[in-house]
């Protein structure tokens, strides 16, 4: 009898599963409007440094009277820089420093995947998955970083000192598998290599950017395989008068 | 043959003018009642209308109703009192003081009260759509 | 506030700019010839190929391109094929060259434009039933026309549409963001026309999004163009919305009467309703914009109206009574040659003329307008002294404009439109005495002493130099300023200014250097019917009779005129005017008569009847003729032909509908002006409606709008949000 009526309600949660149909969200990793929060609000003030403010200066007299607003870019860079990440008080900072609309700021800033306009660690860890470097076994480090960070793609480690993205191609696909920290590319990876860098990070030293495998650019591992020789002196296999 | 000559009608034209009370009587009642017609006076209702029969005329129209003369020409159905309304309208052939099966509540001997339609105390029913202007209200 | 410098700095900007004629600004005035579907055209250099196409009739489908907003060139609806190029054109953004044969109907064209359907509909919700854009949506129309007529869109693991979430932008747009088809134009017309830099879009690709990024209102006295620029139902209006279909409404093409810009506009009724005011194109006045106050103000026709005549009782209560006993009471009173009458804003010149006519026949002259006007020097005999004499298109082509205590802004916001697009396309400079508002454009401010005109006019302030230099000088005064007591001062004063501006700058004769910008949609009708200026004058007389004719701006009350005397008020709306009366008799708003009325540059127009009036509200001019009946000074006119002659034999030019007056002896104003012997006060220039929040309720009608109410709030409420700027200026 009991088993019946399971029977019975399980037959009605599969039929009314089948009936039900909702939209899957899409959701995007940024959102494009503003919401106050803790860290993010008009109370929290952002000021250029002095000695960033020299430099904003400097930047918006590279360009010529009447277009002050193409400095608008690097502004938002230094203030990023500044700060860490890009808080609202920091655009509107830019934007009176410009005297710009604050809407065209939040354009420009919205626009940019660089502009972070949410806290982040100290060193943001941008992994290269595309196509030559998930080849080349990206998959891998990021499985490291997941580990020792104990971090999930998208977010800050406990200690605030990592964030890990995914990112497309970021143009060292010769040096296959690479991740930008911060400002630094640190290429042809290896797991260990990964973790080395991690432990350095956190030990609150830089380790050296560039490739780990012993190259100095992206000639190839074994030595030159062309260009071997100088080449010919002027006026090779020309007659000799001329 | 007088029936075939017609001189029954004869008959009962002279008949309606005598049960109208001579010509300006029928006059009178043609003026009132747009209708001439001649019939038992079956009973009176307690406003003083008065309630005819004659079979003579055909279902339908051979119960009717002549107003008490005080009600002019300002009569309406609403003036035939409760017990009367079911032998008028072909409900019952008993006439009120015989039937014998009609039941007595105390709601059925309500006082008859007048129609209000189309006077100033009628019944409006409200609306509760709003309206589309709104008046402006003197301040008190 | 941005792009506008940018466009100054660019000259290139300028010759591709569609706001200006492009005649005027090519540097290469010769024409040449292009083909548009094998019809020949002759273009000017510069011209677009939209342009172009339009010369010969041949509409390209867009959604982005807006004549009187920059190109965008970002919904690609209007890709076009040109003979020998390898991919279609986007014939908004693209000057045409000589010779180009333009092919707006061939079969790659028509696939482009396939395309950009298919793909805009991809994100386009299916929600045209529920959406009140629904029958006048630019998407709909043009995917019925140019989409295709099968769909690949299959959404069979129900992965969603893309959905965007809605902003609230304040009380009059209401938006459904997932609609929007990112065109931008409402971003353009916020940034260029109404010059709030508050709309943007956020985000990129598929996540691009219109909105203000922070919670913000869109606030600006002409935020409502954005609902008719939006060819999706993006924005929409919020009074007007899920109330009906445009194929539902009655259209009637009437004349906005809150300002007195005098803009045109179609009212949209059914059922015996206004549901909603649109603008109506005219160049010479709007072009096709229109204020909030225009538009939305509509919900104030419908409260706190006057249905019934009142007559006041012995209790001293007004009753509501039937007409005929109104009138012999009023009649009853009229009896007597003490009889003052004033004319409210809002007031049409049909009913004006037969007020006069019935004062005037009953023995009194004391015919008055509510706004007060200097009656020293040649006073309101001279229509120059009275009018925006160099009409309100004209103000784009001045280079120089000094205003002079008045706020555009909220006065006359499509002036102020005006003067913004001068500034942003002409190289119009401002200069302005008065308190410091924000016109939403920059401008010298001079101060707000009366002495500065003082200075200007003998030529000792530094701005005088620029009044000289100018080519295209424009003096615009308020006519608030000319209210004052010393109204006559200043006008003499400014009368002189403009005299030495016309000849240092040597201006062209047909160019106007003075103006006046009126706020009262009746106030030329009324000067030019030969009322006077201002109710000051009532106070001393004491009149026993005072008849307000729609008065409602509280430059009169029971305490100037005594208990005594018996107030009648004529007009539409409970406020000022009818708390005061003894009698009211209900009379039409603008919207339920055929009304004149002639507007700040002294061009007549006419309101025409979209709903009747309601109740037993009658038209103006016609209880004023029946009152004359029982008065036993019967008023000669019976029909509306029949006033409008008596309105042409007493200014012909009132019945010259759409037509402008211009009026001259300028000089000669100038010349009586000299001898006013009144003083400058040392009062500093001020101006009414300084903030947003002191436009929205000026007259009966829109004092009584809940939305207009609602306006004021979401001001209030933005000021308390963080995200509230000051004015730059």
């Amino acid at each position: 009898m009991l088993s019946n009526l399971s029977r019975l309600a399980s037959n009605v949660v599969r039929s009314n599963l089948r009936t039900l149909t909702t939209t899957q969200k899409l959701n995007h990793d940024a959102l494009f409007v503003h919401r106050d929060t803790k860290d993010d609000n008009l109370d929290v003030k952002f000021e250029f440094t002095a000695e960033n403010k020299k430099r904003a200066e400097a930047i918006v007299s590279i360009y010529p009277v009447g277009h002050e607003r193409a400095a608008l870019l690097p502004l938002l860079d230094l203030a990023q820089r500044q700060h860490g990440w890009l808080p609202i008080s920091a655009m509107h900072h830019v934007a009176d420093f410009l005297n710009l609309p604050k809407m065209r700021v939040y354009e420009v800033a919205t626009f940019y995947t660089m502009y972070i306009r949410k806290p982040i660690g100290k060193y943001h860890l941008q992994l290269c998955t595309t196509t030559p470097c998930w080849l080349r076994n990206s998959d891998a480090i990021l499985e490291v970083i997941k580990k020792k960070c104990n971090i999930e793609v998208g977010e800050t480690s406990e200690d605030g000192l990592f964030t890990l993205s995914e990112v497309e191609c970021l143009g060292a696909c010769v040096n296959a598998p690479m991740i930008q920290i911060n400002d630094d590319y640190y290429e042809d990876l290896e797991a260990k290599d990964m973790e080395q860098i991690l432990d350095d990070l956190k030990a609150g030293k830089k380790p050296a950017p560039g490739p780990r495998n012993g190259r100095f650019a992206s000639e190839p591992i074994n030595g030159l395989t062309s260009l071997t020789t100088q080449p010919n002196k002027p006026g090779y296999k020309c007659r000799p008068d001329l | 043959m007088a029936k075939l000559i017609g001189l029954d009608k004869l008959a009962n034209y002279f008949r309606v003018i005598k049960h109208n009370g001579g010509i300006l009587g029928s006059i009178k009642t043609l003026l009132r009642t747009d209708d001439l017609k001649f019939g038992t006076l079956v009973g009176v209702d307690k406003l003083g209308n008065k309630y005819f029969e004659n079979n003579l005329y055909f279902y339908g129209r051979n119960r009717w109703v002549v107003y008490h003369e005080k009600f002019g020409l300002n009569y309406d159905g609403s003036l035939v009192p409760s017990e009367w309304y079911g032998w008028l309208h072909y409900k019952t052939d008993y006439l009120p003081h015989e039937d014998p099966g009609r039941p007595k509540h105390k709601w059925m001997i309500q006082d008859w009260s007048e129609n209000l339609s189309g006077s100033d105390k009628q019944y409006v029913p409200y609306g509760t759509t709003r309206t589309k202007v709104e008046g402006w209200t003197p301040p008190k | 506030m941005l792009r506008g410098p940018l466009t100054k700095a660019l000259p290139c900007a300028r010759i591709l700019s569609p706001v200006k004629t492009l005649s005027t600004s090519a540097i290469n005035n010769e024409k040449f010839e292009v083909f548009i579907d094998d019809k020949k055209v002759m273009v000017d250099p510069g011209t677009t190929v939209l342009q172009a196409a339009a010369m010969v009739g041949v509409e390209i489908p867009r959604f982005c391109y807006h004549e009187r907003l920059s190109v965008a060139g970002n919904c690609r609806m209007c890709l076009v094929e040109v003979e020998k190029s390898a991919k279609p054109v986007a014939a908004c953004a693209m000057p045409v060259m000589k010779g180009w044969r333009v092919k707006t109907n061939s079969e790659m064209t028509r696939r482009a434009r396939e395309g950009v359907m298919e793909f805009l509909l991809v994100n386009h919700p299916l929600d045209c039933p529920i959406c009140d854009q629904g029958g006048e949506c630019d998407l709909q129309d043009q995917s019925m026309a140019f989409g295709s007529d099968r769909s690949r869109f299959t959404d069979i693991d129900h992965s969603g549409k893309r959905a965007v979430e809605d902003k609230d932008i304040g009380p009059l747009v209401k938006t459904i963001m997932t609609r929007c088809i990112h065109c931008t134009r409402c971003i353009r017309f916020a940034s260029e026309v109404a010059g709030v830099d508050d709309l943007g879009t956020t985000g990129r690709g598929s996540d691009m999004q219109v909105g203000t990024y922070v919670e913000k209102l869109f606030l600006s006295e002409l935020s409502g163009n954005v609902i008719d620029l939006c060819p999706v139902g993006a924005l929409t209006s919020k009074p007007y919305s899920f109330t009906a279909r445009p194929w539902e409404t009655r259209k009637t093409e009437s004349v906005d009467v809150l300002d007195a810009v005098g803009s045109n506009i179609i009212v949209s009724t059914r059922t015996g309703e206004v549901l909603r005011i649109l603008p109506r194109l005219n160049e010479d006045i709007n072009e096709e914009w229109l204020a909030d106050k225009g538009r939305f103000a509509y919900d104030g026709l419908k409260r706190q109206r006057l249905l019934t005549p009142f007559v006041r009782n012995c209790q001293g209560q007004l009753i509501a009574t039937e007409w005929e006993d109104a009138l012999i009471a009023v009649a009853q009173k009229l009896q007597t040659s003490e009889i003052a009458g004033v004319v409210g804003s809002l007031a049409d010149a049909e009913s004006m003329v037969a007020l006069k006519d019935l004062l005037n026949r009953l023995g009194s002259e004391d015919l008055y307008t509510e706004y007060p006007f200097p009656l020293e020097g040649s006073g309101t005999d001279l229509r120059s002294s009275y009018l925006l004499n160099n009409k309100i298109a004209r103000v784009e082509d001045a280079d120089l404009v000094l205003l002079i205590g008045t706020n555009p802004r909220f006065e006359a916001p499509l002036f102020n439109a005006r003067l913004r697009k001068g500034y942003l396309t002409n190289e119009l400079d401002v200069g302005y005495i008065g308190p410091k508002v924000d016109l939403r454009y920059d401008y010298e401010h001079l101060g707000e002493s009366t002495d500065l005109i003082k200075q200007l006019a003998s030529g000792s302030h530094a701005f005088s130099k620029k009044l000289a230099c100018a080519k295209k000088p424009l003096i615009v005064v308020g006519a608030d300023l000319l209210s004052r007591p010393d109204g006559a001062a200043i006008l003499a004063l400014v009368q002189q200014l403009a005299a030495k501006v016309t000849t240092d700058a040597n201006v062209s004769s047909e160019w106007k250097v003075l103006n006046v910008l009126q706020k009262a949609a009746s106030q030329v009708a009324a000067l030019d019917l030969g009322y006077k200026p201002g109710t000051a004058s009532i106070r001393d007389k004491k009149p026993k009779v005072l008849f307000l004719l729609g008065s409602d701006e509280g430059t009169i009350s029971r305490g100037d005129v005594g208990q005594d005397c018996f107030i009648i008020y004529q007009g539409h709306h409970g406020d000022h005017g009818a708390s005061i009366a003894d009698a009211i008799l209900p009379g039409a708003a603008y919207t339920e008569k055929q009304g004149t009325y002639v507007n700040t540059e002294g061009r007549a127009q006419q309101t025409l009847t979209a709903v009747s009036p309601p109740g037993l509200a009658r038209e103006d001019w016609k209880i004023i003729r029946a009152l004359s009946e029982i008065i036993g000074e019967k008023l000669p006119y019976d029909t509306l032909l029949e006033i409008r002659d008596r309105l042409g034999q007493v200014a012909p030019h009132l019945i010259r509908y759409g037509e402008l007056e211009e009026a001259n002896y300028a000089e000669q104003a100038t010349e009586l002006a000299k001898g006013v012997s009144s003083n400058l006060s040392s009062e500093p220039v001020d101006v009414k409606q300084k903030n947003l929040e002191d436009y929205y309720m000026t007259d009966p009608v829109s004092r009584a709008s809940g939305t207009m109410a609602k306006c004021i709030q979401a001001v209030h409420k933005q000021k308390q949000s963080k995200y509230y700027e000051e004015a730059v200026n």
